[in-house]
């Protein structure tokens, strides 16, 4: 049931009051505008997606603490993400909108209700506000329109990409841990000839990749592999323009590599469900996954449960790989996934939008971070040496449900200020930090797609198609169905389709936004 | 005759009367036993190659994580668990999505069907002014939809956002059903219909004393197709449900497939926790299961010859 | 006047009208008509209303195939478009291939998992034993409860590359090389193959209603006759539901551009789009993945105009050949 808002605009008087709530829970969070303008809420409604099995139930206990912390009781209405997006068209075209919606991604669907003026440009609102300015300026253009900043982005770690390899495997065969390109190929060829679990049989094989359900450059293997070797990240930078990184002479490299790669890889990559990914490394039929971090703690936690004794041995993870050049190019993830928006259908006013302002701002305080990412200390975590740990119990294990949901509310733009978690063992506590120091290095290494923050119009209608266009000539092309001539004629019917609007689209926009 | 002999006889009795029609009715030549061995098996092969890969699901469901993540096939699991099926009972939501669920269904299934026939009854009347019109207005509606989100509009508009008649009256009447529905009645014999109007009943009492009784074959098999419908739907209780507590099965069914499929970046969520690999399988099987119970309900509505008693009668 | 031969159910209406099968001038009066069959259009009416409300108030939202439909903006307040989204649909570079694909599909399902549909039934008819009759009744139509992903699962189980049950026994066998999941040869046969094991168990379920009507005294009536199981199925059980497979064939073709997307797109790989893009999965790349509402509801439209017309000429060939039609 919906419960009706009271909203009222109070003089200075009430701001005080809220400034006063504020200073209880929060660190810093004084916004500078404490002027009669910020409207006060007694209620927020907010639209957001839950990625587990239920929704939290209404008052429950994470929320009734968050909404402690803020000062303002929050109306989470919480939808299946498998249907958020369908939602999210629905709400923006019924008159029941929410006053803070999250966003899940910068498809042209938001884009074309953003430019129509569905929402609020925030870019000059978000430096007065000390949890809202963010330590992560490019991430933050990356997540706007063209500039615009139409939501307050939810950050995630800029480094993801990792390969793990079968260390028994490479123990066997006296094989070192791969550093470039070329020792993965190696790796894999010995993975695949070599016999590397001892059985007698060759039925093993070298990489794992599985049929990818994105488009061009959504972090799959294969964009891994063109990036290390120097294609740049989607778009590159080349005299002063902007082009894709397909048309880049290292991309066609890039493909040659892969095509040789392909003998040492499971027969089925072009068909494989990404949903089994893990299946043939756990049953020793692949040894190498190019994917990110998280794959790698998963398929170690999945080897603990087969075998607590030996899982210690089987996984090696590194970071990026070095490509022929010799140099670094690292891939990162865009940084955030998706953002919190604010309508402007419900939130009407300037003092109304630094309202809400205002509590999202204590909502990225310290204190709700660690409600929303941790939990409740002493209910389902304790803290020990600066990290969580969880508490193995069914309401514990209830509550961790629902705080999972509630962290879809985060933002964390200028840092996770909540406690990391710790992990079950030594030997595990050891394999996440080295994780986070090489991610570190990484970083220091990372290929950022130059044209993240443009949105072409073409692209918004055909992009799609156009992606398809490349995606399947890379995959016809390493499968030996196409040659390296007619790869050259899909690109060309990639700009003729379409594409060179995009490029052109593009570099106006960038040419726009370097002055 | 004493018990004994009586059920002797009986026995003997029916197995003569089998007999019998069987050699009147030639099944019994040699090319009729060759057919009917080869049919049976024929579709007892189709049976279990339908049945496979429900039993695939049903064993899956029952195996522990571990092992469905190592192997992708086996008849038998290594470890029995039911380690899915509690993750799945043991949410709140659950009990209340499955009643809701089958209250709704069994409330939407009647008065879509009542709609339905009651429509279709007149339709079937060739002469009705006017008919030809109505029925090319349903064809229309059969192959062209607003789409989703004008028909969301016209609900919201009715007031019916967060009503469990949102879930029964949009797809109320289905113009594929109605058709064939119309058509049934088209083909009744007109002896009865005259028969009842000597008797003094009117046009509905028509409908209601001949028409329906003697349309129950028909009337199962459409309770059957509406109920599946409502019961699978998914779409309704999305677009129309906001209140969580009031979602139907397949919301929550769905959901829980989606946790548990989610690509390893989404996984990343800090916070995030996954449920087991066989959840995913015991959702189909708790989806599944309640429509396989109620079609052998039905069937004893398809036994033939259900006009016979009426024109003798 | 002369009694000319009517059919059943225009005869029964005479009946009720004058109460013989005379027939008399129609009353000119609209109100008197009314009057006269008030019953049914008492009947009539909830439906008719249900029809009103929920089919055809929102078919005016399809006006936004003419439209940039932005929800934010609502129906009215988007920007006019006029054909741009059919230019789109229908110049794109890819159309024929779609359309081609499609099509072909189409016949597919219309040439084989039609008839084969009616033929299960039949054969489940001429089954005797009622306890396996029932089981096998029940049993196949469990499969049109499995989700396609679930379907696509064990097809990859059993056709990939290297590890699939069927792969490796058919390479095995024949010795050749054959992908089944990627090559593009195979991407029809085996959707098709998918598509019966799905939906001939639900479809048998009408035809089975049907012949549950049959009337057994024309049986015994053959019997006498001397007729042998092939000629009474020949002559009385196919007859009796030819109503009902015209009648699925005619309502078959309204939907016939209808390829089912799901099962497509999970089938669809990189190396088979070739054939297997239809008009549903193209319109999820373009449309709907990128929020597109008017360009769906543009190809919706033009779906459905094919829909009407296949399904009206269909009609009048029923007619034609003497069947009840569905007007």
């Amino acid at each position: 049931m919906k419960i009706t808002r009271r909203r009222t605009v109070l003089a200075s008087a009430a701001a005080l009051c809220a400034t006063a709530l504020a200073l209880t829970g929060c660190t810093a969070s004084t916004p500078k505008s404490t002027t009669a303008t910020a409207a006060k809420f007694s209620t927020l409604t907010v639209m957001a997606p839950y990625l587990s099995t239920q929704a939290p139930p209404a008052d429950n206990p994470v929320g009734t603490a968050l909404d402690k912390v803020i000062g303002t009781k929050l109306d989470v209405t919480w939808v299946p993400n498998s249907s958020y997006g369908d939602k999210t068209n629905i709400t923006l075209a019924g008159s029941d909108i929410p006053d803070v919606m999250v966003i899940q991604g910068k498809d042209s669907g938001f884009v074309s209700n953003a430019e129509a003026g569905a929402f609020w440009d925030l870019t000059d609102y978000l430096k007065d506000y000390p949890n809202l300015k963010t330590n992560e300026p490019a991430v933050q253009e990356a997540s706007s329109v063209n500039g615009k900043v139409y939501g307050i982005f939810r950050a995630r770690d800029v480094m993801r990409t990792s390969v793990m390899v079968r260390k028994d495997w490479l123990k066997k065969l006296g094989l070192a841990m791969p550093k470039t390109t070329a020792d993965l190929l190696k790796v894999a060829k010995a993975f695949t000839d070599d016999d590397p679990d001892g059985d007698g049989k060759k039925d093993t094989y070298g990489v794992v990749i599985p049929k990818w359900p994105g488009g061009f450059a959504t972090n799959s293997p294969y964009d891994a592999i063109e990036t290390w070797y120097g294609a740049g990240n989607d778009w590159y930078k080349t005299g002063g323009k902007l082009e894709p990184s397909f048309t880049n002479p290292k991309w066609i490299d890039a493909l040659s590599y892969e095509k040789k790669l392909v003998p040492y890889m499971n027969p089925d990559y072009a068909t494989l469900d990404s949903v089994n990914w893990n299946q043939p490394f756990l049953t020793g039929k692949g040894g190498i996954i190019i994917d990110t971090y998280s794959r790698a703690r998963q398929i170690d936690k999945l080897l603990a449960q087969q075998d607590p004794n030996t899982y210690q041995n089987m996984v090696q993870v590194t970071g990026n790989l070095v490509g022929p050049s010799g140099t670094m190019y690292a891939l990162p993830t865009p940084g955030y996934s998706g953002f919190l928006a604010i309508p402007k259908s419900s939130v009407k006013t300037v003092s109304q939008l630094k309202g809400v302002l205002s509590i999202l701002n204590k909502m990225n305080s310290k204190q709700a971070q660690i409600i929303m990412n941790n939990g409740l200390e002493g209910q389902n975590f304790t803290v020990k040496d600066g990290r969580a740990v969880a508490i193995t119990s069914p309401d514990a294990t209830n509550l961790q449900n629902i705080v999972a949901s509630y962290a879809q509310l985060g933002t964390n733009v200028n840092g996770s200020k909540f406690y990391p978690p710790a992990q079950a063992n030594a030997y595990d506590q050891q394999v996440y930090d080295a994780e986070q120091a090489t991610m570190a290095a990484d970083t220091k290494h990372a290929v950022y797609n130059p044209a993240a923050a443009f949105v072409s119009k073409t692209y918004t209608q055909e992009g799609a198609t156009l992606d398809n266009i490349i995606v399947d000539a890379r995959l016809k092309y390493i499968s030996g169905q196409i040659s390296l001539d007619q790869l050259k004629a899909a690109i060309q019917q990639w700009k003729t389709s379409g594409g060179s609007q995009v490029v052109s689209e593009i570099n106006a926009l960038y040419k726009k936004s370097k002055k | 005759m004493t018990t004994a002999t009586r059920a002797l006889t009986t026995v003997s009795t029916s197995r003569r009367r089998r007999r019998v029609k069987a050699e009147r009715y030639r099944y019994n030549t040699r090319a009729g036993k060759v057919f009917d061995v080869f049919n049976v098996a024929l579709l007892t092969a189709i049976g279990l190659i339908a049945l496979f890969p429900f039993v695939f699901v049903l064993v899956r469901s029952f195996a522990p994580e571990a092992e469905l993540e190592s192997s992708s096939f086996f008849l038998w699991p290594k470890a029995f668990t039911f380690e899915a099926y509690n993750s799945i009972f043991s949410t709140p939501a659950f009990p209340r999505a499955l009643i809701t669920t089958i209250l709704v269904t069994a409330f939407g299934t009647v008065i879509q069907l009542f709609l339905t026939v009651l429509m279709a009854y007149p339709l079937s009347k060739r002469g009705l002014p006017g008919r030809n019109i109505i029925m090319s207005g349903v064809v229309f509606a059969m192959v062209f939809s607003g789409g989703m989100i004008p028909t969301f509009l016209i609900v919201k508009d009715l007031g019916l956002l967060n009503n469990y008649l949102a879930l029964i009256l949009p797809l109320a009447i289905d113009p594929f059903s109605l058709i064939i529905i119309k058509n049934f009645f088209q083909n009744l014999p007109s002896e009865l219909e005259e028969a009842a109007r000597v008797d003094g009943a009117s046009d509905f009492g028509v409908f209601w004393r001949v028409a329906l009784p003697l349309s129950k074959p028909v009337l199962a098999t459409f309770a059957l197709f509406y109920a599946v419908a409502i019961w699978n739907d998914y779409m309704s209780p999305l677009l129309y449900l906001n209140d969580s507590s009031m979602w139907t099965l397949q919301m929550f069914l769905k959901q829980v497939t989606s946790a548990s499929n989610l690509q390893s970046a989404q996984q990343d969520q800090p916070g995030y926790v996954a449920p087991s690999e066989g959840v995913k399988y015991a959702v189909v099987v708790v989806a599944t299961i309640p429509v396989l119970i109620f079609y052998p309900f039905l069937q004893k509505h398809f036994a033939k010859g259900m006009l016979i008693g009426a024109v003798k009668g | 006047m002369s009694i000319q031969k009517l059919d059943t159910a225009t005869e029964s209406l005479l009946v009720h009208e004058t109460g013989s099968l005379v027939r008399s001038p129609r009353p000119r009066r609209w109100l008197a008509t009314l009057n006269r069959y008030k019953w049914f259009y008492l009947m009539l009416l909830p439906g008719v209303a249900y029809f009103a409300i929920f089919r055809y108030a929102p078919m005016g939202g399809a006006i936004i195939a003419f439209k940039n439909y932005v929800p934010f903006l609502g129906i009215f307040g988007s920007q006019w478009a006029g054909w741009q989204q059919f230019e789109q649909l229908f110049g794109g570079p890819d159309f024929a291939r779609i359309l081609s694909n499609t099509l072909i599909l189409a016949a597919l399902n219309l040439f084989i998992c039609f008839p084969l549909t009616i033929v299960v039934a039949l054969l489940l008819n001429e089954l005797r034993l009622t306890v396996l009759k029932r089981s096998v009744q029940t049993l196949i139509y469990i499969p049109h409860f499995l989700a396609w992903t679930i379907v696509a699962a064990l097809t990859y189980l059993l056709f990939a590359q290297g590890s699939g049950v069927l792969f490796n026994f058919f390479n095995g066998v024949f010795g050749t090389h054959v992908d089944f999941l990627t090559s593009p040869g195979w991407f029809r046969p085996l959707i098709i193959l998918q598509s019966i094991w799905k939906s001939t168990g639900w479809g048998t379920i009408i035809y089975l209603a049907a012949l549950a009507g049959v009337d057994p005294n024309q049986y015994e009536a053959a019997v006498i006759d001397g007729a042998g199981r092939w000629s009474r199925m020949w002559h009385v059980t196919l007859p009796a539901i030819r109503g009902t497979i015209v009648v699925m064939l005619i309502l078959s073709m309204g939907s016939i551009l209808n390829t089912g997307f799901e099962q497509i797109y999970l089938m669809t790989n990189s190396l088979n789009r070739g054939v297997a893009d239809v008009f549903d999965t193209y319109v999820y790349f373009v449309g709907i993945s990128q929020g597109s509402y008017s360009y769906a509801t543009a190809v919706g439209l033009f779906k459905a105009i094919v829909g009407v017309i296949l399904i009206g000429g269909a009609n009048w060939i029923a007619k034609r050949l003497g069947q009840d039609g569905i007007f």
